[in-house]
């Protein structure tokens, strides 16, 4: 069955590139094809050579050098990068086969949806709108903002700072294949810059849609590649907020997002997270953080969307006194699969990470996965490394693949982790019911507060009340 | 699965020697009338003296405190059969309750009697592992405790049909001797719950947060505690006083016909204990009752009882006034059980 499709799919490539609009600018990929085919996944390539031609039909704004550096090597590492199958490990409980045989077409850049904009509600932070990867609507005035702070399409950074954005861009060797699509596919870059001792009062609200849906019956599968890229420095204080909203239930499309967040010296960083996508999609997420010396970074998320919802996590050590503090919440409702792949790089002495994550399997096709590997590294003597997971199973064959792992060379450092499975507490259960709340009632209010202990890390409280709602709507 | 358990059965009955028994368990076939209709007629058999009961009626508390400082001579049996009188209506009557624990078949309870009238209140006290918190978890339908025999009428109505929710909101309270902490759900959430829960039972509107706010404040001054008590999370990093506190606190906000208090006098101070005491007094009256189970004397000397009962190894094997829990003070258990 899987054989013949491949073969289909083979079969294609012929066909595709007797397209007369495809000759134009496929130099690198080309050649390259050319000597590496044997290892190519011809699938792959495809999809590669699509998402080229999606920068192509858009207007023809040449794209910026780093996008331009970051699209280039995405290119060269799709050439040896098949689609991940079951059997390789970093997606052994994901499966992304139905984005695979989904028609995935890259989003056609020019469409904009004037009428998402009109839904929108109203926040008091200074907020931006994503649609399809393009900033489309930033609702910043000057004042919204201190000086030096800039946000917005990379191309619109004062000259000054270009140099100093660029030489952290596209330096990730740990990616894997959905990098790689959203460094092909980006087509545009959007730049958060804080300058050295800045602190920023209010939080930067990021909102993600994608103006393009396609159906389940075609297959049609938009796919959009929105890149953001943050970059705090000395001192520096920012919050972050991303949220990833589906426009209606059951939009068929695919977003791959790439966060990229560079944590200078003494800088802090709180990162908020709600991804709500409508439950047909694919949501796959790259967060790279990368934490200089006495550095601190706070994720919170908050995950409940998608069909597959996946978010691949790293953060890399690059001196020591670090701090890291990962808090982070799934619920599959419906048939879904939510996974957590984090990875917490540590290679100086006295960092501290602390992680939690819990999970909520609502559904007797849903799953969650969680894959949190915690790296102690040779130098990173006297690290307090902390990582604990809570699961609630609610549904007979409700499934949870859980693999926390520590890998700790040094020897002098402090570390814990812990794994927990279950269903509801019986004694709490009971507290409820002889207090006189029926059983229904009772599992409500203790799983909407297992749910909680994460979404009160959310540090604004529109956040924090805007998840409590999502989580409360959908049990 | 049968035969395990007739076996344990076996090997309790020739564990209890034949006990100095004050009660003792009625026989087959007055048992089977009780489980049939848990009538008044049977406790027309057994009552003798009627003439004192007006008195005890109206003036019950302080001539127990009275009783307790005259003389500890008391015939129990006398005592318990003064209380019986047509005119009055049994809160909860439980006869030859016996119960297991689920999981691993033990039993715990082994033929528990106990009557409680409207207004009156009682305390069950005993050595540890004697039965007293199984006995007050069984009433309430704790899961972990099976009954395998007897019966529970409460307001008329048997309590073994019904689920742990429903008999709350028939009218029945316990406070947990170790409450169980619910993180994530705030103390004013859950009492906001039980309390409209019980609104919906009565056919009453429901309060909103804002509403209930209003309604509570007046009742935390009852525990002696401040606001920012209802902000917590439930039970979460309480001390054990606060945990006792809001157990009363929630007895106070949701109101009980009968109110069943494991051990609240445990790990209490003596400031904490008087101020537990005196809320459990102010919501006294006439028409509900409770049932303390407790280790000590000293929360009798601020919570007056009816009657005291002596549960050992699961049956109550001595009932009497306030005397009883002297001579246990001065001379343990001993004393009492011979």
């Amino acid at each position: 069955m899987a054989a013949a499709t491949v073969l289909s799919r083979l079969s294609l490539i012929p066909n595709l590139s007797s397209k007369p609009k495809l000759k134009s600018n496929r130099r690198t990929t080309v050649s390259v094809r050319a000597q590496q085919a044997s290892f190519s996944d011809p699938f792959v390539l495809q999809l590669a050579e699509s998402l080229e031609d999606s920068h192509s039909a858009s207007s023809s704004s040449s794209a910026t050098l780093p996008l331009q550096r970051i699209r280039e090597s995405s290119a060269e590492t799709l050439l040896s990068t098949p689609w991940p199958s079951r059997k390789d490990e970093p997606f052994r409980f994901t499966d992304t086969s139905f984005i695979r045989y989904s028609q995935i077409e890259p989003v056609s850049t020019h469409q904009r949806n004037s009428e998402i904009l009109d839904n929108l509600s109203e926040t008091q932070f200074p907020n931006a709108v994503i649609i399809d990867g393009f900033v489309s609507n930033l609702t910043i005035g000057p004042s919204d903002l201190p000086d030096g702070v800039y946000f917005g399409s990379f191309s619109g950074l004062p000259d000054e700072l270009t140099n100093r954005v660029s030489e952290f861009i596209g330096n990730f060797d740990s990616g894997d294949l959905f990098w790689s699509i959203n460094g092909m596919g980006a087509p545009d870059l959007t730049v958060i810059y804080v300058p050295a001792g800045c602190k920023v009062e209010n939080p930067i609200y990021l909102r993600y849609f994608s103006g393009e849906t396609g159906d389940r019956e075609s297959k049609r599968l938009p796919v959009s590649n929105p890149r953001v890229f943050v970059l705090v420095e000395e001192g520096g204080e920012i919050g972050i907020v991303e949220e990833f909203v589906g426009k209606d239930e059951e939009g068929f499309y695919w977003t791959n997002p790439v966060l990229e967040v560079v944590v200078q010296k003494n800088a802090k960083v709180k990162h908020s997270y709600l991804q709500k996508e409508s439950m047909a999609s694919a949501h796959i997420k790259w967060t790279f953080v990368r934490q200089e010396a006495e550095s601190e970074y706070e994720l919170v998320e908050v995950s409940t969307g998608g069909r597959l919802g996946r978010h691949n996590l790293h953060v890399q050590q690059l001196g020591p006194d670090t701090f890291t503090e990962l808090t982070t919440f799934h619920m599959c409702v419906n048939e879904q699969t939510l996974d957590l792949h984090s990875r917490i790089v540590l290679d100086h002495p006295r960092g501290t990470s602390q992680q939690l994550h819990k999970c909520i399997v609502a559904h007797s096709s849903g799953q969650a996965v969680f894959d949190g590997n915690v790296r102690v590294n040779k130098f990173a003597q006297q690290t307090n490394a902390g990582q604990l997971t809570r699961s609630l199973l609610l549904k007979p064959r409700a499934t949870v693949n859980i693999k926390p792992n520590l890998q700790i060379i040094a020897d002098d450092v402090k570390c814990s982790h812990g794994a927990a499975i279950s269903d509801l507490e019986e004694d709490q259960l009971f507290y409820f019911q002889a207090r006189g709340i029926d059983l229904e009632t009772a599992r409500r209010a203790l799983i909407s507060s297992f749910g909680s202990e994460v979404i009160e890390k959310f540090p604004n409280r529109e956040i924090r009340d805007q998840a409590r709602n999502l989580v409360k709507g959908l049990l | 699965m049968a035969g395990v358990n007739l076996q344990l059965r076996q090997a309790y009955s020739i564990a209890q020697f034949v006990p100095t028994l004050s009660s003792p368990p009625p026989p087959p076939t007055q048992r089977v009338r009780f489980g049939i209709s848990p009538s008044r007629v049977i406790f027309c058999n057994l009552r003798a003296n009627s003439a004192a009961a007006p008195t005890l009626r109206t003036t019950r508390r302080s001539e127990t405190i009275a009783a307790s400082s005259v003389s500890s001579s008391v015939d129990s049996n006398s005592l318990v059969e003064d209380r019986d009188d047509v005119s009055r209506i049994p809160l909860l009557e439980v006869r030859d309750l016996r119960a297991v624990i689920t999981e691993s078949r033990q039993e715990i309870l082994k033929g528990v009697n106990l009557v409680v009238y409207e207004g009156e209140v009682h305390a069950v006290m005993g050595k540890n592992g004697s039965g007293k918190s199984t006995f007050s978890k069984v009433l309430v339908g704790h899961p972990d405790y099976e009954v395998t025999g007897g019966s529970i009428v409460f307001k008329g109505q048997n309590l073994l049909d019904m689920e742990p929710e429903e008999r709350s909101l028939a009218g029945l309270f316990m406070s947990f001797q170790s409450p169980v902490e619910i993180p994530g759900v705030s103390n004013m959430d859950f009492l906001n719950m039980a309390f409209n829960a019980r609104k919906r039972k009565l056919g009453q509107p429901e309060l909103d947060p804002i509403q209930f706010y209003s309604h509570l404040v007046s009742k935390l001054e009852v525990v002696n505690m401040k606001t920012d008590f209802l902000n917590r999370n439930v039970n979460e990093g309480f001390s054990g006083g606060e945990r006792k506190r809001n157990e009363i606190l929630q007895l106070a906000v949701l109101g009980a016909e009968l109110a069943i208090l494991d051990e609240i006098d445990s790990g209490l101070d003596v400031d904490a204990l008087q101020d537990v005491a005196k809320a459990v007094n102010g919501l006294l009256t006439p028409k509900n009752s409770v049932l303390m189970i407790t280790h000590y004397q000293r929360l009798l000397d601020y919570i007056k009882p009816t009657l005291i009962h002596i549960m050992e190894n699961g049956r109550i094997i001595k009932t009497g006034d306030n005397s009883l829990a002297k001579l246990l003070e001065k001379e343990g258990y001993k004393a009492i059980s011979g």
